[in-house]
């Protein structure tokens, strides 16, 4: 609630009165309120704001010493933990020099407000975005794709406002189309949504991303965010769309979603709070046709729950992300799937009886909802999980082999597209990044 | 050693400067006034209607009538609640109109 306040301009220490969880739970004990009257009669009355700054200066340098370089090292990332300022993996301390670094990656100067980051309200700037990426072990070359992520994560369309503070655990999904993903070492194939040391951008970006959700924006667990779970939180998801298999006729996510051009370099970010493997490909004797048709169908039962977190983007937002392989992407493709059709099956077949939704509770869900045209969707039997199939995302992406897909279950009330913006000296940075990490992979 | 007396170990101190990452915070509307008793006047809920706030929200109206002679505090519904209209500019104004002197908003968790 602090980060809250903070967010919304106000000081960050509003008057509150706070008990333990279990009182807010059905049948609880509510003894405790009559017990702290006078908390409620002093905030009214009494209680003052004890934050004196205002904050608007440049943020601090922060000094350590120590015996050896191991030593020094080590006192950084032991005052960042206790500072908050962690996730229990190792960090590179962000020295003036290693953030400098980072910063020949910037299109625009340092100090480039790019906005607040909620709930807390922190102050985000390009030098921000820098100063996480440098801790998050980054590279220059990194710098674009993070900071249009973050313009993307601030825009109210994303509902990160929300989502950065609610208990449903959301992570934020960036996917990545044009050049750039191959050039930065982004991966789309095998194991993309994990580490590999051949591709390692995507794990410094998300991590850099998670980095500035927590210390800028306040997103503490516990504290400031309420997420049971936090899953997918150390390096939230960022991979490119494998647009080297993208079949011939499909277009890319970035075309589709938000009409940038081929060849554009862009992101794309939306908000997910679960993440499964769906096996789909058959077993025995099973005809191509019948072996793209039973993985539809296993794909679109997995989504067929009364589970509620598709209510968020259900006008505008997005159900999920479905992940294809290529060279599944591309046996479809040649029985006649596009992914409008894909997005179509997927949204017939993922319907969910009202007797299942009642069952569940979930109309008071759907009845509470701000939005009109969840509250009317009560109405339509089977209940489609989003309101349009094209709400759907499908993208192809993940390893050259055809058993599994991948989704990505959306809690995003957007999604929200920025095109990718990269420095003159571009070039000489990727001609660094091979002299230091080796020749890109090409496999 | 040489046992001539001069025998001092210097250590060399190796310094890491680094930057603060939280960043700064703008504080740009302050919070409304106290007021200075409640002995006469109007209080009102902006309620989420959550967290049982339907159950301490009445308590809370229950405890400020019985404690403050002459104090108003006006029902949990009188002002839109929920989540979806309690942050909207039409409630803020609502609760302006009804010229309440104070205003507890509830429940977060």
């Amino acid at each position: 609630m602090t980060n809250a306040v903070a967010g919304l301009g106000l000081a960050p220490d509003a008057a509150m009165v706070t008990f333990p969880i279990e009182m807010f739970l059905p049948g609880s004990d509510i003894s405790p309120v009559e017990a702290r009257k006078r908390e409620f009669y002093d905030g009214l009355t009494q209680w003052r704001s004890a934050f004196a700054g205002d904050g608007g200066a440049q943020s601090p340098m922060i000094t350590v010493q120590g015996a050896s370089i191991e030593d020094a090292f080590s006192r950084a990332n032991n005052l960042m933990l206790a500072n908050r300022w962690g996730d229990g993996l190792p960090l590179w301390p962000p020295t003036r020099e290693r953030v400098d670094w980072i910063l020949r990656g910037a299109t625009q100067p340092r100090g480039r407000r790019i906005g607040i980051f909620p709930p807390r309200g922190g102050v985000t700037t390009v030098e921000t975005c820098a100063i996480a990426l440098a801790m998050a072990g980054g590279r220059p070359e990194y710098l674009p794709v993070l900071v249009a992520a973050v313009d993307a994560f601030l825009d109210p369309e994303s509902g990160s406002a929300q989502l950065q503070a609610a208990s449903g655990s959301a992570f934020p999904v960036v996917i990545v189309n044009g050049p750039i993903g191959a050039q930065i070492r982004l991966n789309s194939g095998f194991g993309c949504l994990g580490p590999d040391p051949q591709r390692p951008a995507g794990a410094s970006i998300g991590r850099a991303l998670r980095l500035l959700q927590q210390n800028v924006g306040g997103a503490l667990p516990g504290i400031g965010t309420m997420a049971n779970y936090g899953g997918v939180r150390y390096t939230n998801v960022v991979f490119a769309e494998d647009e080297a298999n993208l079949p011939r006729g499909w277009a890319t996510h970035a075309a589709e979603r938000h009409a940038y051009a081929p060849g554009q370099n862009s992101i794309s970010l939306a908000f997910a709070n679960g993440a499964t493997n769906i096996r789909r490909r058959g077993a025995k004797k099973e005809t191509p046709e019948e072996d793209a048709l039973q993985g539809m169908y296993r794909m679109a039962d997995f989504m067929r729950v009364p589970n509620m977190p598709g209510l968020s983007g259900y006008e505008h937002g997005t159900p999920g992300i479905l992940m294809i392989p290529g060279v599944v992407a591309n046996t479809m493709a040649g029985l006649g799937w596009t992914k409008a059709s894909i997005r179509e099956f997927l949204w017939e077949q993922s319907r969910i009886p009202t007797e299942h939704l009642r069952r569940a509770g979930c109309p008071a869900w759907i009845e509470i909802d701000s939005s009109k045209v969840v509250r009317e969707s009560i109405a339509l039997d089977p209940w489609p999980i989003t309101a349009s199939p094209d709400n759907f995302i499908v993208v192809v992406a993940g390893g050259g082999h055809p058993t599994n897909s991948y989704w990505l279950q959306g809690y995003s009330p957007g999604v929200v597209g920025r095109t990718v913006d990269v420095p003159a000296s571009f070039e000489g940075l990727l001609v660094e990044a091979e002299r230091d990490l080796g020749p890109t992979a090409t496999a | 050693m040489s046992g001539d007396g001069d025998s001092r170990i210097i250590t060399v101190m190796i310094t890491l400067e680094f930057h603060d990452p939280s960043g700064a915070i703008e504080v740009t509307q302050r919070f409304a006034p106290r007021i200075t008793t409640l002995q006469g006047k109007r209080v009102g809920f902006v309620s989420n209607d959550q967290w049982q706030a339907f159950r301490m929200l009445p308590l809370l109206k229950k405890l400020f009538e019985a404690d403050f002679p002459g104090i108003e505090v006006l029902p949990i519904d009188a002002f839109p609640q929920g989540n979806a209209v309690i942050g909207s500019e039409e409630t803020a104004a609502q609760v302006k109109q009804s010229g309440v002197d104070a205003v507890i908003i509830g429940n977060a968790a």
